[in-house]
């Protein structure tokens, strides 16, 4: 114990004052450790709220259910529900119809409506009207006896202005239909799903509505205790063909794997600047063991042990984390509510619908920042920490304190560096865990600290070599500079490393978007052809369950002008591997458009495609289903089994998983299914105006179809424009979180470009006494810097370049599937180079202002 | 030979320090055999690059010999792990340096407590100990003062306090006018003899400065990094 409270009185004496001392450099240092620990914990915790959001929703809709009937692409007949109920391991079986609605004429968001059997559904999810709806028996009554009514949640209810005995007009592609609203929901059970925005009505209620009288969504079964593998088994065979059981747990799964990617990515990106964080700590607890090695040699002296030495300066840098962390808090409270909005939006733009009312403060995420950032303190400080030991007692009897000395060229470290480039490409090649691409990161990691180890040797090469050019172009500062550089060694290696992974960062990032961009833009133009696109209202977030009514497909054939080409598409599976499967008419398709093909040569599959010979799948169906060209897609659709083979491989960037592409003729013909699930449209001839002839089509649409059946239009400019735009909105996210990281960067120069300065004071003020001007040394500084920044920019470039080629055929295709055609963005590179040198020029401002801010003669004599 | 063996704190058979600079090999000291008995003030003498600075880092603990034997007070520093050596720093020798090698974030106060605490003394009675010779030495309007606030004597004085607050047998002073005027030199003088004569400190001074002279008890003049002289003072 004694021992303890001496060392904590040591720290408070050696090193907690000597902090206290320097106020901005450590400020410097806390800001960057903030910034980095309070990014990467916002970034969990708001993908955490999207995350807690989606599976509350799932868990609270599944309630009690153990397992769950459903019909791949389709519904189930409600009349099953008669035939499971009877079995012995079956305690209940309940009917669901889930489908989001939106208010008619309103421009609301739109929201989930349930509807279920009051009293099968009793046992599986809960749920309770509000006593202040009034008397609750007769409202539940009149829910379960009176057609068209409705249960809000009361959040549901405040955002639409609606109270008990008011009516509402919902919108469904079957029809339009008045509601009334008999009762509140309490919060709590199912009122919470969505974030709480959902209604409630009697099965019927909804059938009707939707216009499934007959069927249903699924069967939601709890089975009795002590039911057996084969009781399930034989409740299996009781199913009709193309209807099967399965845990509920198995689509939220997926639904979680998609998020669980994202916020992966998101956590990668938001851990550099805890990374680039880390070179700050090492740079000042480096700094400061070297400014302060007298003071180490003289406790060495008085009899402090190596081990001792160790810890303070480790522990110097644990506190300047735990500081740093404490600094976090509230910069992380303001990022979080802003990236709360931005990650849930992108998720539900990208993968599952979420709706994140309250964020919840995860204590383990909380945990995990502060562990993950005292660890990144700790790392960084220990090499400062070791080389502190090695500061011989003897040292205390040199008289003058020597100059930083020329260090002397150790060829480890860069010969190291090399070995890490080198095994940054065969560690890449290794398989990662599903969703997980281990190796990728490792392999970045390899890169990052692999050129981070050859700025020493770079610096020095322009120590050696460029003094004299430099003394040509920009006189004696600039010889001095580069002089400097070359002997400076690690004590600047390690802010243009940190330099090094920021500029990386933001040249593999700037390549990947500008690829991702480009490939998902041809993408969008030439798969994505058509002038004008509808579909039922709400049926991407409905999942296509609702194809277009017969009527309306009626209407739109009769319309001229341009040619009509329906599709038909399903949700599917295959095992847990969730899919779209589309059918179109692939000579229509591929008269106005094409497919990015990867594997396969359309002008050999074309003819097959046709004539519904074969299908086209998505590079992601093949990465995530494992089945490639020349290989069988087979799928059960109801009582039929679609098997085909695989023609051709495509490039496509839907983000709920892989799509496969086949002949709708030929879907049809072996199916029996003549429905539409959407159409597009392709004028005969490109017309003069395309603004007003999709405003005429859409006109013409709403006359022939869309009066009684709400039906989404779009043009194709709207559509195209409107992806790329989720696409950009996508990247924000990203975007801030690298210009975050430069911050922390530039930060990291500021500090070390100060603290080199406060340790050459001596020298730079005996420059003064021999003649030099002021505006000279501020020049040979500012020169520093620019070396130190090109340098790092330089270095970066070079990794980012290769960085981007992992990103894009490592990363993006172990996290998400896909990968993308490499294009480099050179206008927006060769911006960005010039503005970020001149930032970096910018963090060298407070060095340059410290030097001669005293008196030589004074600073001489002290010394 | 001394007649009285008991009475030897300091002694060196054929001590020899080398360094290494890449190929070349720089004599500190060679073959030094000296034996400096208890309670003597010793002056060491001799010009720059004698090899005084090397002795004193032998004697202090603060170095290792490349060869030959160095034992004081019985501590044999030739085979001393690092750990025996902290000891040895600690609790054997008390240094005193030509740039008094404060530290600046710590007052007067702690800067003497320091190598008490870092032997494991408690804090309190070593803080009596130090108010004792700060009264002495007539410091005690300093006490919370930093290094930045005193005067060069000030500095020094605080600095001799440091090396005896541990009671250690021998005190080790580098130059320890070097970086006074004269008056205060003379007063940091009088201090080391005044430890020597009534507080029987070995005392030894590794000096260019006469200052000395008229304490020593035993006078070592190095030339080359050899002995040219040992030998006692009529004092």
């Amino acid at each position: 114990m004694q021992r303890l409270i001496f060392f904590l009185r040591t720290m408070y004496w050696f090193s907690l004052r000597n902090l206290r001392v320097h106020p901005f450099r450590v400020l410097a240092v806390l800001i960057g450790i903030a910034m980095g620990a309070a990014v990467f914990t916002s970034v969990r915790l708001a993908v955490d709220a999207s995350m807690d959001s989606f599976t509350r929703t799932f868990d609270l809709l599944s309630g009690h259910a153990d397992s769950t009937v459903v019909r791949s692409g389709g519904r189930v007949q409600e009349d099953l529900v008669a035939t499971l109920w009877p079995h012995a391991a079956v305690e209940t079986a309940s009917p669901l119809i889930s489908s989001y609605v939106t208010m008619a004429g309103r421009d609301e968001e739109p929201f989930l409506m349930v509807g279920l059997d009051p009293i099968l559904d009793f046992p599986l999810r809960s749920w309770q009207i509000a006593p202040s709806s009034g008397d609750t028996s007769r409202i539940w009554f009149q829910v379960v006896t009176s057609p068209n009514t409705l249960l809000l949640s009361r959040r549901l209810a405040r955002q639409l202005g609606l109270g008990p005995g008011q009516t509402v007009t919902l919108e469904h592609v079957n029809q339009i239909s008045q509601f009334t609203v008999v009762g509140i929901l309490e919060e709590h059970g199912l009122s919470l799903v969505e974030g709480g925005y959902v209604a409630i009505a009697d099965l019927a209620t909804m059938q009707e509505f939707t216009g499934l009288q007959g069927w249903v969504d699924r069967i939601d079964l709890r089975l009795k205790a002590g039911a057996t593998p084969q009781d399930l088994e034989n409740l299996r065979t009781m199913l009709p063909p193309g209807v099967r059981l399965e845990a509920p747990a198995e689509t939220k799964e997926s639904g979680q794997n998609m998020i669980h990617a994202y916020q992966l990515n998101l956590s990668m990106l938001s851990f550099v600047s805890l990374f680039v964080g880390m070179f700050l700590v090492y740079s000042l607890v480096s700094l400061n063991a070297a400014s302060r090695r007298r003071e180490l040699s003289v406790l060495r002296s008085l009899g402090a042990s190596s081990r001792m030495i160790f810890a303070i300066v480790l522990c110097e840098g644990l506190l300047l984390g735990l500081l740093g962390w404490f600094m976090a808090i509230p910069i992380g409270s303001f990022l979080v509510n802003y990236l709360v909005q931005g990650v849930s939006s992108t998720v539900t733009n990208l993968f599952v619908r979420v709706r994140v009312e309250n964020l919840i403060l995860n204590p383990w995420e909380i945990l995990l920042s502060f562990c993950v950032t005292l660890f990144v303190a700790c790392v960084a400080a220990s090499r400062p920490a070791l080389l502190a030991t090695r500061i011989a007692p003897r040292e205390a009897m040199i008289l003058h304190e020597s100059a930083a000395g020329v260090t002397q060229s150790d060829y480890r470290w860069p010969l190291l560096g090399l070995m890490l480039i080198g095994l940054s490409w065969p560690l890449a090649k290794l398989p990662g865990l599903p969703g997980f691409p281990v190796a990728g990161y490792v392999s970045i990691l390899c890169l990052v600290i692999g050129f981070s180890l050859l700025c020493t040797p770079v610096l020095r090469w322009i120590g050696s070599s460029l003094p004299f050019l430099l003394r040509r172009i920009a006189g004696e500062p600039a010889f001095l500079a580069a002089r400097y550089m070359r002997d400076a060694g690690n004590r600047t290696a390690i802010s243009v490393g940190a330099l090094v992974t920021a500029m990386a960062l933001f040249v593999a990032l700037v390549i990947m978007v500008h690829s991702f961009r480009h490939t998902v833009s041809m993408w969008v133009y030439q798969t994505l052809a058509g002038d004008f696109f509808l579909r039922p209202k709400m049926a991407g977030i409905n999942l296509y369950q609702d194809p277009l009514p017969l009527k309306a497909v009626e209407g739109l054939k009769q319309i001229r002008g341009a040619e009509i080409m329906p599709y038909r598409h399903l949700e599917l599976r295959l095992g847990k591997v969730p899919f779209e499967f589309e059918a179109v008419p692939f000579d229509s398709l591929l008269r106005h458009g094409q497919f990015l093909l990867l594997h396969g040569d359309m002008g050999t599959i074309k003819a097959d495609l046709v004539r519904g010979n074969g299908v086209l799948v998505s590079e992601v169906f093949m990465n995530q289903a494992g089945l490639g060209r020349g290989q069988r897609f087979q799928v059960t659709l109801g009582s039929t089994s679609l098997d085909l083979p695989i023609l051709g491989v495509f490039r496509d960037y839907r983000t709920r998983g892989g799509i496969v592409y086949a002949d709708l003729s030929r879907f049809q013909a072996l199916t029996g299914d003549l429905t539409w699930s959407g159409a597009r449209f392709f004028f005969s001839r490109p017309p003069q105006d395309m603004k007003e002839a999709t405003d005429r089509l859409r006109a013409e649409v709403l006359r022939c179809c869309a009066r009684e059946h709400p039906i989404e239009m779009i043009s194709g400019v709207e559509l195209r424009k409107e992806i790329l735009e989720i696409f950009d909105q996508t990247f924000a996210v990203t975007t801030v979180l690298l210009l975050i990281a430069l911050v922390v960067a530039g930060l990291g120069i500021t500090t070390t470009l100060t603290v080199l300065v406060l340790e050459r004071i001596r020298q730079l003020n005996t420059l003064a006494a021999i003649g030099a001007g002021s505006g000279q040394i501020r020049s040979m500084i500012f020169w520093e810097a620019v070396l130190m920044v090109i340098t790092g920019e330089t270095i970066g470039l070079v990794c980012g370049f290769l960085m981007a080629h992992l990103l894009i055929d490592v990363i993006n295709l172990q996290s998400f599937g896909w990968t993308f055609l490499y294009v480099v963005d050179w206008k927006a590179l060769l911006v960005s180079l010039p503005l970020i040198l001149g930032t970096a020029l910018v963090a060298a401002l407070p060095a340059v202002r410290l030097v001669l801010k005293s008196s030589p003669a004074l600073v001489l004599k002290e010394h | 030979m001394n007649p009285f063996p008991e009475r030897v704190l300091i002694r060196a058979e054929s001590l020899t320090r080398t360094y290494s600079l890449g190929s070349i090999e720089i004599v500190g000291i060679q073959d030094i055999n000296l034996e400096i008995p208890k309670g003597e003030l010793v002056v060491l003498r001799g010009v720059s690059g004698s090899g005084k600075s090397t002795l004193l880092a032998l004697l202090g603990g603060l170095d290792q010999p490349t060869r030959g034997r160095l034992t004081v007070d019985g501590h044999d520093l030739q085979g001393a792990n690092p750990e025996q050596l902290n000891e040895y720093r600690r609790n054997t020798v008390g240094m005193i340096f030509q740039s008094f090698n404060l530290l600046p974030t710590l007052t007067v106060m702690e800067n003497i407590c320091l190598p008490a605490l870092l032997a494991g003394k408690p804090y309190h009675s070593t803080r009596k100990r130090a108010l004792y010779w700060l009264e002495w030495l007539h410091l005690t309007n300093r006490v919370d003062h930093y290094p930045s606030q005193l005067s060069g004597g000030e500095m020094q004085r605080t600095a001799i306090i440091r090396a005896l607050i541990n009671e250690p047998a021998i005190i080790l002073a580098d130059e320890p006018t070097g970086n006074l005027d004269s008056g205060n030199g003379n007063s940091v003088m009088e201090l080391l003899a005044e430890l020597n004569r009534t507080f029987g400190r070995t005392v030894i001074i590794a000096t260019h400065s006469s200052l000395a002279d008229p304490f020593a008890t035993f006078r070592i003049c190095l030339k080359d990094g050899r002995i040219a002289e040992a030998a006692a003072c009529n004092v």
